[in-house]
């Protein structure tokens, strides 16, 4: 209760101090998304539109639709229609390199969302080595406590990025702080989606089903290797499965439904796009800020889901006072530029 | 290279001895994989003369001219052009002896100008090296002043039709300084205009000292130009003799090497009154108001140059393009229009000139070849009686001594005439009332072609209408009832076996234009 | 019987000429795999791993029935990965709105033949090249099922029969397994003894030869596209079962991996050639390696790279054969 109380507080707190600078707020702020099609950046605009509503700030969305050349000539009409931020999700980090060279001539402020670009200001992205620690850490005391101390894990990844193979490598280091006999039994490759994440892990199962733990990259590759786990036939007693991301809907369906479901690595998409509208005010009002602007997240613990989120069996709420309480680190403890070393 | 263009000169391109042959061929052997092509054949060509090449699809005349083209060497024999020994071992070395040939299709490069294309391989240039383009073009107009064409030289050659487009081939003879020009069937794409005018200008060619040879299996029109004809039949050399010595019926011995009516055994009696085909002001895109009728017993001939309409008339009376008016009736019962469907039910199939793209499924073996049209004869509840289909089949493949391994074999391992027996056991084993074939025997050997005919006329003994497409005027005389003449898409004639002479035929098939032609004659 | 009939008819059977066949080669191919596969790492032949790749060879093999027969016919459907993924989001959608297994089933057979439907219409009636016309309902699929849901569609309707159609057992058999024999059967007996399956073959071989001989083409077309489309529904079913869930992004490159079993099993491209024993070996070819390359515990991206290379090898190693015995 007094927890609560003091998040709420605390949150009032953030409301007044942001809407104090009112008084010099952007009229206009355009976003160029990269491919809205995905439910992560729905909830990035989801949560933008939400804040930039509240600041009463006028937001315009276009979709790049991962084509480059579609992602420069809106941010080109962007910039003639003269917003006043320009918000940007790169489709590729070269391709927007001359953007930036145009918006500055036109002295419009940018700020980056995912991704980092050369010669950026400021980038508003999450940490993903430190998701997959905190959730990591999370799932080892979930084993000493419920597993006997044994972690087994099966990580359903995608090497072909660096964002993920962070979550994976986060995962393994958080685990480690609590069980230090944990093992990684198989890394798969899942490429990111149900099926392939099901057909993989079903064969790396039968190999060895000698496993306590499933981590996936995402909702859908947690899910694809639980779905495999259960098709061969095994009870999920003794079994914890680890998903991260918290994009959508079907993370909440899991918890509700799938015992052994009790972690979620939760990205929050909506304050990503909260902490970008934040960004942009600044940058605004000239005001100096870091190069990295952590967006929080948060290892989210069977049914606490609903201190986070509102559903009403179609839609999922954000409930702003619990997530804006969350404290992000002002920097990650590892980026890929720790991968190539 | 202003010097080679000599052809502007006044004086013939070389000093031609005309007692000296053009050409002369000894002894030419070719042999390919499985087939002797060419047997020892002889061949001379005096200057100034037009000798025609007589023979039957696979008689070995395309593999004679690809020889002297360059495109293939002979494996035994000589050849002297001019006197003098010579090796002709590539296109190149062809045109370099002054020998140039005149394919049916045409070498031309559609983009360029008439003119280019004329000095396509010798491009005059100016004393800078760059290619002169006036030049091109002022020459080029002079030659088509000398010869008489009347072509644009600036003109872009795709634009052209197919006669002007060989005339110009046979320009580029004349400006390549060729003392042979040799043409392979030459008329198959022209109108009977412009074959009148292919002929005015051999002459001119002649007079000019050049040798022609001139390549065709058409009667008519080797009596017309020629002096001299050779045939060959097999790959082997029959005769070479003045026209003058030659009639219709000892050139058709030559080439076929048997008498019209040994090819043409006739065992059917007389056809019955009933009428098993009735169709009546046929119009479509091609053809205008068509009407005949077959009876029951009996072969119906139609003949008709190249674009009378044949083919478009067969297609049309099976169902299987569209009408525009008229009906059709099988007997006795109106067909719907283009519906194959129906057309098959009622007893009405076409056997096609075009084997591969619309008769054989080559992959598939031959007994599902025959038995496509009439599987459905061999199913209970959907599911083929594999048994009964294939003893079916074995009877057909037994009664038309149709040549296979195996019912297995795909059928486009078969040789052209046993493929062309399985296409006919598709129908009869249906069992149909009437059957069309266009051009039955269309690249099959002479053998196998007196085989179809003796088919042919077992069809029609059994009662069914035959309706025949065809170009070939011994088909035409040997097999029909009845001969209907079609030109320009309309009949133009109708006769019975007994009224129809070649002459008729002829005449009707080229129309009023053609009598012309024939006047031209001299 | 003849004697042509006789040395026709047991040249067929023998275990000769069996072995002369491109089947002949992709069987001794997948012996092979098993063998060295197994001799690496023996969980190959475990019976968990067994039950998986049987399982995920369902779920091909059930498409890939339906697609010979359109290969066969001379066409092709591309359509078939983002029709999977719609039929998955519909029937997971309209079993939670009605809570019954038979309309379910209905919907996404219903829109997965429709699919098929439209499919052979913009083939036959249009005449626009398969290949093309299937890429565009493909395009059309991917967008529509975004436009249906954006999100992956729940199971709320916990259906006890729906979980078993995917994850179930019949004995020790996978349900999938016994879906999937069950339809490879009804396609390979239709394509080998009835009329329909013989027409299928000669439309591909020659179509203009099958219209003049009075069947209607476009027709049987028809049904081969329509056919293929209601195997896609059972397996959209089987997929939204075992993922428990209509995903709207599954079924990426699933098109891909059908043909290329196809293709694999020696049917021809440009039609009237080809058998579902074929296809079936090339389907457990497939699984097989990729089964086998996370058991031996390579990198994964091999999972693309050796079917690629063993697609290109099987189709040089059988023109050789055929060339062979041309001569």
């Amino acid at each position: 209760m007094t927890s609560i109380t003091k998040l709420l507080m605390a949150s009032v707190a953030v409301l007044i101090a942001t809407s104090a600078q009112a008084a010099n707020m952007p009229k206009k702020i355009g976003y160029v998304t990269n491919y809205a099609t995905h439910e992560w950046y729905q909830n990035v605009i989801k949560g933008m539109k939400a804040h930039a509503k509240e600041l009463g700030i006028d937001i315009e969305v276009q979709d790049a639709n991962l084509d480059i050349a579609k992602q420069v000539s809106a941010a080109e009409d962007f910039i003639a229609k003269g917003v006043d931020v320009l918000i940007l999700t790169p489709v590729n980090e070269e391709g927007v390199v001359p953007l930036l060279r145009r918006a500055k001539a036109a002295k419009i402020p940018v700020v980056l969302e995912g991704n980092p670009v050369k010669g950026m200001t400021t980038l508003v992205a999450i940490c993903d080595y430190d998701t997959g620690y905190n959730a990591g850490v999370e799932a080892g005391k979930y084993a000493k406590d419920k597993l006997g101390g044994v972690a087994k894990v099966m990580n359903v990844g995608l090497p072909l990025l660096s964002a993920t193979v962070l979550r994976s490598k986060g995962f393994m280091d958080g685990i480690h702080t609590q069980i230090a006999s944990a093992t990684l039994v198989h890394d798969l490759d899942g490429g990111g989606n149900p099926d392939r994440a099901l057909e993989v892990s079903a064969a790396a199962l039968a190999k060895n089903a000698d496993i306590n733990i499933i981590y996936g990259i995402n909702d859908s590759s947690a899910l694809g290797g639980l779905q495999a786990w259960k098709a061969a036939g095994k009870s999920q007693d003794g079994l914890l499965t680890v998903g991260t991301g918290g994009e959508g809907l079907a993370f909440i369906n899991a918890i509700e439904k799938e015992p052994s479901y009790r972690i979620e690595a939760a990205m929050f998409p909506e304050k990503e796009g909260f902490t970008a509208i934040d960004a942009a005010v600044k940058l605004f009002n000239g005001e100096a800020v870091p190069e990295h602007i952590v967006s929080p997240t948060a290892p989210i613990l069977g049914d606490s889901w609903k201190a986070y989120y509102d559903y009403d069996g179609t839609t999922r709420t954000i409930k702003w006072a619990a997530v804006n309480a969350l404290k992000p680190p002002a920097k990650c403890m590892q980026t890929s530029a720790d991968l190539k070393k | 290279m202003h010097d080679d263009l000599a052809l502007f000169a006044e004086e013939p391109p070389m000093a031609i001895d005309i007692a000296v042959p053009a050409l002369e061929m000894r002894g030419i052997g070719k042999r390919f994989p499985g087939v002797l092509a060419l047997e020892a054949v002889d061949l001379t060509l005096a200057p100034g003369k037009v000798h025609a090449l007589m023979g039957e699809n696979g008689a070995g005349k395309s593999t004679l001219i690809k020889i002297l083209a360059g495109v293939y060497q002979s494996d035994a024999g000589t050849m002297r052009i001019h006197g003098r020994d010579v090796a002709i071992k590539s296109p190149r070395d062809s045109l370099r002896q002054g020998i140039k040939v005149v394919f049916q299709e045409i070498a031309l490069i559609d983009e360029f100008s008439v003119a280019e294309n004329i000095f396509l391989e010798g491009h005059p240039t100016d004393r800078f090296g760059t290619i002169d383009w006036r030049k091109i073009r002022t020459d080029c107009a002079d030659l088509f002043e000398r010869i008489g064409f009347a072509i644009d030289p600036a003109a872009r050659t795709g634009s052209l039709p197919v006669s002007q487009q060989q005339m110009v081939e046979i320009a580029r003879a004349l400006a390549h300084q060729a003392s042979i020009v040799v043409m392979d069937e030459p008329t198959s794409s022209l109108t009977p205009k412009e074959v009148k005018l292919l002929f005015t200008i051999i002459r001119r060619l002649t007079a000019l000292g050049i040798a022609v040879l001139y390549v065709s299996h058409k009667l008519d029109e080797v009596f017309e130009i020629a002096d001299t004809v050779t045939v060959l039949r097999d790959g082997r050399h029959i005769s070479t003799r003045p026209i003058g010595e030659h009639t219709d019926d000892s050139l058709i011995q030559d080439m076929i090497g048997r008498r019209i009516v040994d090819l043409f055994p006739r065992q059917r009696g007389p056809a019955a009154s009933r009428v098993a085909l009735s169709v009546e002001g046929l119009s479509t895109r091609k053809l205008h108001d068509v009407s005949f009728e077959a009876r029951a017993g009996e072969v119906v001939g139609f003949f008709g140059l190249m674009g009378a309409g044949r083919t478009e008339l067969a297609k049309a009376i099976v169902g299987y393009d569209p009408i525009r008016a008229g009906t059709i009736m099988v007997d006795g019962q109106w067909m719907t229009p283009h519906n194959t469907a129906v057309g098959v039910g009622l007893g009405i199939g076409l056997l096609s000139e075009d084997r591969k793209v619309e008769g054989l499924m080559g992959e598939l073996p031959v007994y599902q070849n025959a038995s496509l049209a009439s599987l459905g004869r061999f199913a209970a509840h959907g599911f083929v009686d594999a048994g009964k289909e294939r003893q079916a089949v074995q009877t057909y493949v037994e009664r038309f001594r149709i040549k296979t391994p195996s019912l297995f074999q795909k059928v486009k391992n078969l040789s052209g005439g046993n493929q062309q027996k399985v296409l006919l056991s598709r129908w009869l084993m249906l069992g149909l009332k009437v059957i069309v074939v266009d051009e039955p025997t269309r690249g099959i050997d002479v053998g196998a072609k007196s085989e179809i005919f003796g088919l042919i006329d077992e069809l029609a003994g059994a009662g069914l209408a035959v309706v025949m497409m065809t170009s070939e005027m011994p088909e035409l005389l040997g097999l029909s009832d009845r001969v209907v003449v079609l030109c320009e898409g309309r009949v133009t004639a109708s006769m019975s076996r007994e009224e129809a002479t070649q002459e008729k035929i002829l005449n009707a098939a080229i129309g009023s234009q053609g009598r012309a032609s024939h006047e031209f004659r001299v | 019987m003849t004697e042509i009939l006789r040395t026709g008819a047991s040249g067929r059977t023998s275990l000769a000429s069996l072995t002369g066949s491109g089947q002949g080669v992709l069987g001794i191919l997948l012996v092979v795999l098993c063998l060295g596969i197994s001799a690496a790492a023996p969980q190959f032949y475990s019976e968990a791993n067994i039950i998986a790749i049987l399982r995920q060879c369902a779920l091909v093999l059930i498409v890939a029935s339906g697609m010979t027969m359109l290969v066969i016919a001379a066409e092709v459907d591309l359509s078939v990965g983002a029709s999977l993924a719609f039929v998955g989001c519909i029937s997971m959608a309209v079993l939670n709105a009605t809570g019954s297994l038979t309309l379910g089933v209905l919907a996404a057979l219903a829109f997965a033949s429709g699919v098929g439907l439209v499919n052979a219409i913009v083939v036959t009636l249009f005449r626009v090249n398969s290949l093309i016309g299937t890429i565009g309902t493909m395009m059309l699929l991917q967008g529509g099922v975004y436009l249906f849901t954006r999100e992956a569609v729940q199971n709320h309707h916990q259906l006890a029969s729906f979980t078993a159609l995917g994850a179930g057992y019949a004995g020790p058999v996978p349900i999938p397994l016994i879906l999937a024999v069950a339809i490879f059967a009804v396609c390979a007996v239709t394509l080998r003894f009835t009329t329909i399956g013989r027409y299928l073959y000669a439309v591909g071989a020659n179509e203009r030869a099958v219209r003049l001989s009075g069947i209607r083409s476009a027709r049987l077309k028809l049904v081969a596209f329509v056919v293929t489309g209601l195997c896609v529904g059972v397996a959209g079913l089987i997929l939204a079962s075992l993922m428990n869930a209509g995903q709207p992004t599954a079924g990426r490159g699933f098109e891909l991996t059908v043909i290329a079993a196809v293709i694999l099993g020696g049917t021809s491209l440009s039609g009237g050639s080809g058998s579902l024993i074929g296809t079936l070996l090339g389907v457990l070819v497939l699984k097989v390696i990729d089964n086998g390359i996370i058991i031996l515990g390579w990198n994964q991206d091999l999972q693309m790279v050796v079917p690629g290379v063993v697609i290109i090898l099987a189709t040089y190693f059988d023109l050789l054969r055929s060339r062979h015995h041309a001569r």
